[in-house]
């Protein structure tokens, strides 16, 4: 019973924790209308802050938290919310999205750089080791009983906030409609710059929290915000009661698992995963959402070049590919292979996301499976691919099937968990991979010999032209143009008697397909993998690099297979403060899709394609107009 | 019975009732009006009889069958197609492809073969936007992607087509021939349904209208009943005197399109 108190106290004390920065998120969340995914990062950087001022430069506390969180953690949010949000097209959902991803990496990047990881650093307990008291034979932190009490205070002051406030008020009125607190004089962008402050703030003070009871940990505290979602997605990113019964459900879950429960073998990973079982169960059991119209974003049209002009640009790359490989050697040569494979799973994103409007942070943990599938399957022959990619396909059928009921934000979310899930539970298995090496065939084709790199790059090339000619074929026809559709307006595509559902898993299952065939060819590229290189981390790189080049180009799927594969290269001749560098150029990077949302490699071609030809005369507006009506005229005389 | 048919349709919004137990029909092969002043619960009825809106009472038969909690597709696939009031176009699809993704959709449910090129070639041709087929469809202004969403309903074949507005943005001349093309369409045998603030065109077009008022069935009647109803002169403006003018009283005899 004593051991239950103490689990207990120990598990709401977390809880609060989680409530405090999942409460931040659902504050920016319901008013600004943006899943505020760098919330967690923008916790970790505040941690950094007051480690900084408290202990770096001996400030007193409560001068280091009156200035970390009552003015950095706001004027960050602010700052984010005047510089970002406000110059996005919130119901572009997918960009949206990915713009919180690259700033929450753009701030992993910050602290890399500015608080190096080699050095460790710690924020002591607030009271010191010495401030605790009993219940019961536990002994009660001083610590938890604060993050309680402050759990508290931001419940009660948030209600205040809501429910008694003019602001408050017209904060819970944009939720509802954005255009009609407009008309009703109130200002959405004030109240939306109003509401990420005030998440930032939650979001730092749950950072120092987390960072005094457990550690100072870039990446660990940026992650904090799988846990706050999951807790937050009970009440549907919307309600905060309900939030804090999510927090505390996955803060006693913890407790209770860790204290009574031996993890050990398969179950060694089972604590970082808890939130993510958790956000499923609630997946599942949420109500369907109803289609919505008038939502639908501004959207633009992307050229498709011709199927002579993909053939061409094929061959292109497959000649560069034979420069390539008559010139490299080594491990360059060998990362080179690597990232025209990741390249060819890449493909999945430009299908998933660039046609359709789909985001997915689970693709490494495809990757991952396919080069899995194939290492044990059909010795490296061509049947062992194509045993991957169905593989791939039926597992992207039962991850997508609970969220699609749901919106895109929800299937990005549970893609997030899956990809941790796969991670710790699946690709860390010493059965699976574990920390070791996972020796993966390289591919043989009866006739040819793919045995050396700079064969298989020229091979692998091949390949990518073949598919990305075979994307943008699907981009033409049938299927691309209902995917589209589906995009642009679900509520439209259902009215015309199209299940959207089943249009959404259609296409989901083919890009886990495309991922995990990939992840086959990258295997094989290496012939050697271990579970430490699918960490659903780098889902979110590949995502972000992909969208730079120019999501909806199937060249930036190979642009960021590349990038991805060789930056490391060129890393390791940096300095260790520079080595940030790859998190802040992703970061800052996709931060320019706020302007130029097309990506790079479409920006570049249409700005040459501007200066190379004459500007066209522009058609006056009324003209079709006055066609229409002679026409119609014309005709019904 | 009629093909479309509403009986008891309550919806409520918190505490505001949109649609108060609104029981009306609409006729295969005749245009039938639905009118009311702003916030009559019009479009709201549009999303309650294509599944977009859930009723907390009442029922929907298309075709015969109760339809009540069938997804919006499926209502679909009974033979009902419609337009949006707020634009619901596929942004980045030209025009062409806007019309052709709708014939697409529809092979993947209907077991008549088309040539969804040629389907959509044709239409194009009939509502006037061949000339326009290959502009992308964000660009277009309002009365144009509001034709080119008739075309994409077109191209489903549907029995019964619901039009939210499709005469806003359209000039005096375009009005004309639009209603022309309405009366055509129910000339051969489809349904429309029209919901439009320009009285003109429903008076020419419809042979019949239902009123709303305040989410409220007011009346039903054709376009002359419905002109001389002194309930619907005040519904929409509160006086006989001005709603006289704005219901087109002034106008000259009724063209009406389809002979119900």
């Amino acid at each position: 019973m004593g051991e239950f108190i103490g689990l207990t106290i120990a598990g709401v004390a977390l809880g609060a924790i989680y409530a405090i920065s999942a409460s931040g998120l659902v504050v920016t969340y319901t008013t600004s209308g943006v899943f505020n995914f760098a919330q967690g990062a923008i916790g970790m950087f505040v941690a950094f802050v007051y480690w900084q001022l408290r202990i770096d430069m001996h400030w007193s506390g409560p001068a280091a938290v009156v200035m970390s969180l009552l003015v950095i953690a706001p004027a960050i949010g602010l700052l984010l919310q005047w510089g970002l949000i406000r110059r996005l097209n919130v119901n572009d959902r997918g960009l949206t999205l990915v713009v919180t991803v690259a700033v929450m990496v753009a701030f992993m990047g910050l602290a890399f750089a500015i608080w190096p990881q080699d050095v460790g650093h710690s924020i002591p307990l607030l009271f010191g080791p010495d401030h605790h008291f009993s219940v019961g034979g536990n002994l009660v932190s001083y610590e938890e009983v604060l993050s309680i009490v402050l759990a508290a205070v931001t419940a009660v002051g948030l209600r205040l906030l809501f429910f008694s406030t003019r602001v408050g008020t017209a904060m819970r009125g944009v939720v509802d409609d954005r255009d009609l607190i407009g008309l009703n004089g109130g200002s959405p962008q004030t109240l939306s710059a109003l509401s990420w402050m005030i998440g930032a703030s939650l979001g730092g003070l749950a950072g120092v929290l987390t960072a005094s009871t457990f550690s100072l940990d870039v990446i660990n505290l940026t992650l904090l915000v799988l846990n706050s979602f999951a807790a937050a997605m009970l009440g549907r990113l919307r309600n905060l009661p309900l939030t804090f019964v999510g927090a505390m459900i996955i803060g006693l879950a913890d407790a209770y698992v860790t204290g009574y429960l031996q993890l050990s073998g398969w179950l060694a990973h089972l604590r970082p995963v808890l939130p993510t079982l958790f956000l499923f169960v609630v997946l599942l059991v949420l109500p369907a959402v109803r289609l919505r119209a008038g939502v639908a974003p501004v959207s633009k049209a992307v050229a498709v070049p011709s199927a002579l002009g993909s053939l061409r640009n094929g061959a292109v790359l497959v000649g560069a590919a034979l420069v390539a490989a008559a010139t490299m050697h080594g491990i360059a040569l060998t990362d080179a292979t690597a990232g025209v494979a990741l390249g060819i799973g890449a493909l999945s994103i430009v299908l998933l996301s660039g046609y359709g409007g789909q985001i997915s942070l689970a693709q490494y943990a495809f990757f991952g499976l396919g080069a899995f599938v194939f290492a044990k399957v059909g010795t490296g022959s061509v049947p062992g691919l194509l045993v991957a990619a169905a593989v791939g396909g039926a597992v992207g059928v039962v991850v997508a099937l609970p969220a699609l009921r749901l919106r895109g934000l929800e299937l990005a979310l549970s893609t997030l968990a899956f990809g941790q899930l796969a991670y710790y539970m699946f690709f860390l298995q010493p059965q699976v991979m574990g920390h070791a090496d996972l020796a993966v065939p390289r591919l043989h084709l009866p006739g040819v010999d793919l045995e050396h790199d700079g064969t298989y790059l020229v091979f692998l090339t091949v390949v990518f032209a073949l598919l990305s000619a075979g994307v943008l074929a699907i981009r033409r026809g049938r299927f691309g143009q209902i995917v589209i559709a589906t995009k642009d307006s679900q509520a439209a595509c259902a009215s015309l008697g199209l299940n959207p559902r089943l249009a959404k898993l259609a296409l989901f299952a083919t890009a886990t397909a495309t991922a995990t065939f990939g992840g086959a060819l990258f295997g094989s590229a290496q012939r050697i993998v271990n579970g430490d290189q699918f960490q659903y981390v780098a889902s979110l790189f590949i995502l972000l690099i992909v969208y730079i080049w120019g999501v909806s180009t199937p060249g930036a799927a190979l642009a960021g297979g590349l990038s991805l594969s060789m930056a490391p290269l060129l890393a390791v001749h940096l300095p260790t403060r520079l080595q940030a560098l790859t998190y802040f150029l992703t970061g800052f990077g996709a931060l320019l899709l706020v302007s130029h949302p097309e990506g790079l490699i479409p920006a570049v071609t249409g700005w040459v394609r501007g200066r190379l030809r004459a500007p066209a005369p522009a058609r006056p507006a009324r003209a079709p107009v006055a066609a229409v009506t002679a026409r119609s005229a014309a005709e019904a005389a | 019975m009629a093909f479309l048919e509403t009986s008891g349709v309550t919806v409520r919004f918190g505490g505001v009732t949109a649609l108060n137990g609104v029981g009306i029909g609409a006729e295969a092969a005749t245009v039938t009006g639905l009118i009311g002043p702003n916030g009559a619960g019009k479009t709201t009825l549009f999303n309650v009889v294509t599944g977009l809106q859930g009723a907390n009472e009442g029922r929907v038969c298309i075709d015969g069958r109760d339809v009540s909690g069938m997804p919006v597709h499926q209502r679909a696939r009974l033979g009902i197609a419609r337009t949006f009031q707020r634009l619901e176009l596929f942004g980045s699809l030209s025009v062409r492809e806007n019309v052709q993704a709708a014939g697409q959709i529809r092979r993947l449910w209907s077991r008549r073969r088309v040539d969804v090129h040629d389907l959509a070639d044709s239409i194009l041709e009939r509502i006037g936007l061949d000339e326009l087929a290959d502009e992308p469809a964000h660009t277009l202004p309002t009365g144009l992607a509001r034709l080119t969403e008739l075309g994409r309903a077109l191209a489903t074949q549907p029995r019964m087509l619901l039009l939210d507005e499709p005469g806003s943005g359209l000039d005096q001349a375009e009005s004309e021939a639009f209603g022309r093309l309405l009366a055509d369409l129910a000339g051969e045998g489809t349904g429309i349904l029209l919901v439009e603030h320009d009285m003109d065109l429903v008076m020419a077009a419809c042979s019949w209208i239902h009123v709303l008022d305040f989410g409220t069935h007011l009346m039903s009647g054709t376009p002359e009943e419905v002109r001389a109803d002194v309930r619907v002169q005040e519904a929409y403006l509160g006086s006989a005197d001005v709603a006289a003018d704005v219901l087109g009283a002034h106008a000259a005899p009724l063209e009406v399109g389809a002979q119900g």
